[in-house]
């Protein structure tokens, strides 16, 4: 069998099949569901639009899209902590990770055991800011106060 | 195969062949580098010849497994092609001005003939994108698939992140409906309290103290050229670094535990 590919010093299992075919097929095959779906999410539902922008009268809450409504959660504790440290930080340490992190452990395996603590470490951070984006979603209301979505 | 059957199939005629009777197949062949040489190499060669799918492995060391990747790259690519091509078509109809932008929307809607299914597509798919990217990321830490020798394609994948973050970011505002004022309004001046240089900072983001037409402008740029640009950029980069750092992890990676 053929081995041109680039290993990086390992040696490779040989299981190689060349089947450009059969992957450019499962390639179509997700796209063409992925399509399919967005193509009906979009016959079903529309994209909001309010009134027009109109400087003079503030809207309460002035909620961001749910990706940043964790942010602006963090925000309304503090500006300066939730609106520059946190997400610098979180950048800072996201670029940093695979410099910190260099034991080849666990390379190409879901939820390797030897790995158990940074997939912890990670896995609270993703919930942290999960959990963050539900309360700003459902439970803030006018000035960000905090309101029960089901107590209309 | 042989050499001399492929010279006798492939080998362009001498006197360069029928301009109009061969034009259909000398457009072909332009595109996907059919057979333009006549050495005889590996059955790699509908991979490395071909830029289209050389986003391919050119011999994986197995299939792709989806119960690898969950498809997270791939669906992250194929919403953002989705999203540039909409895009691409409400450009036509557009004009960043605090006059005209909002009625531009409403008529999309309202009047142009799939303006409305455009608009929601774009719209959908963004948020799609940024669901699929960052669920991506997740994929990759979780399978430890940024140790090395893949550090650098991880990093790129950060900024890959932030330029979808500051793309939605952009684009929300370019609808000037009343969300998309005061939800940048609240954004920017968030941007206020980075230390020393918050208020310069601030004020090169609205092009001014509040937001209004040059915010429209800047943002408009931004998201229409500047970060297509970038964007498009940095996904070869990351493409090609995949390959070039051997495929996927789980392909070469776990005989070095
Ligand atoms: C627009 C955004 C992005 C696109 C379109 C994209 C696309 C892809 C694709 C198609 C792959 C091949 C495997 C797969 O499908 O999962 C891949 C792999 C990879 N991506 Fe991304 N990506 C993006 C963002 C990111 C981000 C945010 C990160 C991390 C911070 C990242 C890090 C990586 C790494 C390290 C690999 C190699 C994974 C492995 O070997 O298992 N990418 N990317």
């Amino acid at each position: 069998m053929p081995n041109d590919v680039k290993t990086n010093g390992v040696e490779p299992r040989n299981e190689s099949v060349m089947n450009l075919a059969g992957q450019l097929v499962r390639l179509m095959i997700l796209v063409m569901v992925l399509l399919t779906a967005l193509l009906v999410v979009s016959m079903l539902f529309d994209a909001p639009l309010g009134a027009k922008a109109n400087p003079g009268h503030p809207i309460n809450p002035a909620k961001a899209p749910w990706y940043f409504l964790g942010l602006q959660e963090l925000v309304s504790y503090s500006a300066f902590i939730g609106g520059i440290v946190v997400p610098t930080l979180i950048v800072i340490v996201l670029l940093l990770i695979p410099y910190i992190d260099r034991k080849p452990v666990g390379i190409g395996v879901w939820f390797a055991k030897g790995r158990w603590i940074q997939n912890i470490f990670f896995g609270l951070c993703v919930l942290a800011m999960i959990v963050l984006i539900i309360i700003g979603m459902y439970f803030r209301g006018e000035y960000w106060n905090f309101i029960l979505p089901w107590a209309n | 195969m042989g050499t001399t059957d492929k010279k006798s199939k492939n080998a362009a005629p001498k006197n360069g062949g029928h301009v109009i009777m061969d034009l259909p197949k000398n457009i072909y062949r332009s595109v996907i580098r059919e057979k333009t040489t006549l050495r005889d190499q590996s059955e790699s060669e509908p991979v490395s010849d071909n830029f289209f799918v050389h986003v391919l492995p050119v011999s994986p060391l197995e299939h792709p497994r989806f119960g690898y990747t969950l498809g997270l790259g791939v669906i992250s690519m194929s919403l953002f092609l989705i999203v540039a091509a909409t895009g691409m078509l409400m450009l036509f109809y557009y004009v960043p001005s605090t006059e005209q932008a909002y009625e531009r929307i409403v008529d999309l809607n309202a009047t142009v003939s799939f303006g409305r299914i455009v608009r929601n597509i774009h719209r959908w798919g963004a948020h799609g994108m940024v669901a699929a990217v960052f669920l991506h990321m997740c994929r990759v830490f979780f399978t430890g698939a940024y140790k090395p020798p893949r550090e650098f394609s991880w990093v790129i994948g950060v900024f890959l992140f932030l330029v979808t973050l500051v793309f939605s970011y952009t684009g929300y505002l370019l609808t000037w409906d009343q969300l998309a004022y005061w939800g940048t309004t609240v954004g920017t001046s968030i941007a206020g309290y980075t230390p020393i240089l918050g208020d310069t900072i601030q004020f090169l983001m609205l092009g001014g103290t509040t937001v209004g037409q040059e915010t429209l402008l800047r943002f408009y740029v931004l998201h229409v050229f500047v970060l297509p640009l970038l964007m498009v950029t940095l996904l070869g980069l990351h493409f090609w670094r995949i390959r070039k750092d051997g495929g996927l992890a789980y392909q070469n990676g776990n005989e070095r535990d």
